[in-house]
């Protein structure tokens, strides 16, 4: 293996597992660059080494326009890992744009089932099973799905409030949930909750008494500090 | 090769396949002549890599189009408005030289009103429309193809975005036409007239395939039916009315006159007492799409398990693993498998649906062949016995929800798992990936891969080798999408002659350097090389910045001219054109 690339793999681990907010799994496994023999050459590792091959014309386009033994490689930065790399969020804040891969008339199908279920518990009426034109899940009446985003984390969640009676516990609850997608220490005492009022309003987690807020809470944010 | 003319054309007309007429096109001169006087039926898979007077002085008397647009990521809102795949140059030149054209098929295509006004116009023995995934036209488009095209036999909008303006556009098919042999309408919101919708099956005696939507209502759908019981393929509108005895009686009569229906679909907002009313048509049933119906795992399974000779099923995650398995003991016929999320965003999972429905669906069914697969968890063993259990299996998606998740057992990467798919699985034309995988998975799919033709990569791959070892491994390789994952200059610039062996390269959130796209572009010609990127001012960039967005594309058609300002093709440089 190249000293250049060696070098260049040490690296890029080091950040991997300086930057958690740059959505790193926590995985026991042992990194792929530490077994594999990352060898650059034009054939997959651990096969014999090819020759670059010259197109029949010799064409000079043809020619690949780098080879892999070039000795350049530790000279160029490792672009990716710099912070400039953002994935891009829905204007939904639900997370990273066109993901999971589904039509977006499937998606709003899928949001008008919702809405159904959160309208239902909000108007305080209850449906009896089988009653006309409701698509209602009729599992459990007694939900109050909101969305909540955790900084580093791809995708949002939907959590039942009614799960819960303090904000401890809902917290407590988000950052055991989130913890298997993002590396949190300290238990989460980095993050802090905020929410958006039904009036559009951002605020912090703990200004209005519990009751009240589970009433009021459009969506939530876990933010670190 | 003695033969005169006419038997060779003869002989070729029982050639249909695209892919065989192009060889027979290679043989020699006089059969490449032949054959384009002869051609009838045209695939463009990239409607800018050639373009419609190629086409046309090419091949002057065809009779049926297909055209495709936009990248497959567009279905994700990954490609940006304005991208392109306009069909009016395409309609313009073909509304002159092909005044006997009889089918036009667009997928992923913007067509306008006046595109359709002016194809119902030219056309006079037109027939079958097909607009797949398109935008940009109304409902009074569709207006002026039912009043024009005297001999329609087919109207299919599936999954298009349409303006929805009225219904009253299906008022306007002619008391005379009496052709319709097709007619999905599934994607509009409006209510059309009723009894136009009424007069129209009535006297369509040959229609087998009828996709009603939504607005029909459930109550209406038994007079529908009693007129069109030669009916093979059903789409029903929102399956839910007012608990009355008549309407499922009538429903479930007209059901059981339905003898020949072999495929439904439709099903929103269903009301689950009204399902057994559709038991009678089960047992012929071999297509059946529930993806819209919300409906649990019991009266899911109580359907399927009425449909021994289902071939193609698409449900909801809400058929859980229990479900799953009851079809893999029910449906032994079955070739594919689509199960959607109902709740993507729920942070538990809303409903028991995991790897082990799947796994449970690979062993009980030996015909699958192609699977699309939403669901939260998924393990190296789970795929590796899926793979080995289904070494037919031609088309294999999985979604894992939450990118770059591990196995949920081991907590490794999901190289493994992929890998035994690709190595046993030797027919596979179309992966898609998911979860968290290094460059390993790369590895495997570019040793073993060979047939496959499509591939989608998201959040996956560790540097460039991964790439590398896709673009030198996979023979075969036709279309590649690529989103978010470390790929950057090193592995596009090695494999630059694979690039024209493909139709096209997506990449979008990588880390490719508008540099090494310019420096594609200069040595390959036959590429377009197509930055998108709507932070604008591109060309005040450093060359070392990285793109938001990169699709190449073969082409003899040269760059294209109707792109907006934020997507801009690499200038090529003029001493490297033949």
């Amino acid at each position: 293996m190249s000293k250049g690339l060696s070098l260049l793999c040490k690296k890029v681990q080091a950040e991997m597992l300086e930057l958690p907010n740059k959505r790193i799994r926590k995985h026991r496994h042992t990194h792929a660059h530490h077994t594999m023999e990352l060898e650059l050459s034009l054939s997959p590792p651990n096969q014999t080494r090819h020759p670059i091959k010259k197109s029949r014309h010799g064409d000079p386009c043809r020619f690949p326009l780098v080879s892999w033994n070039h000795d350049e490689d530790d000279q160029q930065p490792n672009t990716f890992f710099t912070g400039d790399y953002q994935p891009d969020l829905d204007d939904d804040g639900e997370g990273v744009i066109g993901w999971p891969p589904l039509h977006s008339w499937r998606k709003r199908l899928m949001e008008e089932n919702q809405h159904e279920r959160v309208e239902v518990f909000n108007r305080g009426e209850h449906h009896e099973e089988g009653d006309i034109n409701i698509n209602v899940m009729n599992r459990n009446c007694n939900e109050l799905f909101v969305k909540v985003k955790m900084d580093g984390v791809g995708i949002a969640r939907k959590i039942d409030l009614n799960a819960f009676h303090s904000y401890q516990t809902l917290t407590t609850a988000l950052i055991h949930m989130f913890d298997k997608y993002v590396e949190i220490e300290e238990d989460g005492a980095a993050y802090k909750l905020m929410y958006q009022h039904r009036d559009g309003h951002w605020h912090l987690g703990g200004d209005l008494p519990w009751e009240m807020f589970i009433r009021s809470v459009k969506r939530i944010q876990m933010v670190r500090n | 090769m003695g033969f005169p003319e006419e038997v060779l054309e003869h002989v070729f007309s029982f050639i249909t396949s695209h892919t065989d007429r192009n060889v027979v096109s290679l043989v020699c001169k006089s059969w490449y002549e032949i054959e384009r006087w002869c051609r009838r039926r045209i695939f463009v898979g990239n409607c800018y890599a050639v373009s419609p007077a190629m086409m046309i002085r090419r091949f002057p008397e065809v009779r049926s189009v297909e055209l495709k647009g936009k990248p497959h990521f567009a279905d994700f809102n990954l490609v940006p408005d304005g991208w392109g795949g306009y069909f009016y140059p395409w309609i313009c030149e073909m509304a002159r030289a092909y005044p006997w054209l009889e089918e036009i098929k667009l997928k992923r295509m913007v067509v306008t009103d006046d595109n359709l006004e002016l194809i119902s116009k030219s056309f006079k023995n037109f027939k079958v429309l097909v607009l797949s995934s398109c935008e940009g036209f109304s409902t009074h488009g569709l207006a002026a193809i039912a009043a024009n095209c005297r001999n329609l036999r087919e109207l299919d909008l599936r999954e298009s975005e349409v303006e929805d303006l009225s219904g009253h556009w299906l008022s306007h098919f002619p008391d005379s036409c009496t052709s319709l042999q097709s007619l999905n309408m599934s994607c509009l919101s409006s209510e059309v007239s009723f009894s136009a919708l009424q007069r129209l099956i009535a006297r369509s005696p040959n229609l087998k395939t009828l996709r009603l939507n939504r607005a029909v209502p459930l109550e209406k759908l038994s007079t529908l039916l009693r007129r069109a019981p030669q009916l093979v393929e059903l789409g029903t509108g929102a399956y839910s009315a007012e608990i009355r005895p008549d309407v499922y009686a009538n429903l479930t009569e007209a059901f059981s006159r339905c003898k020949e229906v072999k495929g439904l679909s439709g099903f929103w907002d269903v009301l689950p007492s009204y399902l057994p009313a559709i038991y009678s048509v089960c047992s012929r049933l071999t297509s059946l799409n529930l993806s819209y119906a919300t409906i649990q795992s019991p009266d899911v399974t109580k359907i399927i398990t009425q449909c021994p000779n289902l071939q193609s099923l698409s449900v909801l995650d809400y058929i859980e693993d229990t479900g799953l398995n009851a079809l893999s003991l029910s449906c032994k016929d079955l070739r594919e498998l689509r199960v959607f999320p109902s709740d993507p965003f729920v942070a538990n999972a809303n409903v028991s649906l995991t790897e082990q429905g799947l796994v449970a669906v690979s062993e009980g069914c030996s015909k699958l062949q192609s699977v699309l697969y939403f669901c939260r968890q998924m393990s190296n063993s789970a795929l590796t016995t899926i793979a080995k259990n289904r070494p037919n299996l031609t088309c294999f998606r999985l979604c894992i929800l939450e990118p770059r998740a591990p196995d949920y057992l081991t907590f490794e990467p999901l190289d493994v798992g992929f890998g035994a798919i690709v190595e046993h699985c030797k027919q596979l034309q179309r992966l898609s990936l998911s979860g968290l995988l290094t460059d390993r998975v790369f590895e495997y799919i570019g040793k073993w891969a060979k047939k496959l033709e499509m591939l989608s990569i998201a959040f996956a791959g560790d540097s460039d080798l991964g790439l590398h070892h896709v673009l030198s491994g996979c023979d075969s390789l036709r279309k590649l999408e690529i989103r978010d994952c470390p790929f950057g200059d090193k592995a596009l610039l090695a494999n630059v002659s694979k690039l024209e062996t493909m139709r096209s390269l997506w990449m979008s959130s990588c880390s490719v350097s508008l540099g090494a796209c310019k420096r594609l572009s200069q040595k390959m010609p036959r590429l377009n090389v197509e930055v998108i990127d709507e932070q604008g001012d591109l060309d005040s960039r450093p060359d070392n910045c990285h793109v938001e967005k990169l699709y190449i594309y073969r082409t003899v058609a040269g760059p294209r001219f109707d792109m907006p300002s934020f997507i801009r093709t690499m200038d090529q440089n003029p001493t490297y054109r033949s």
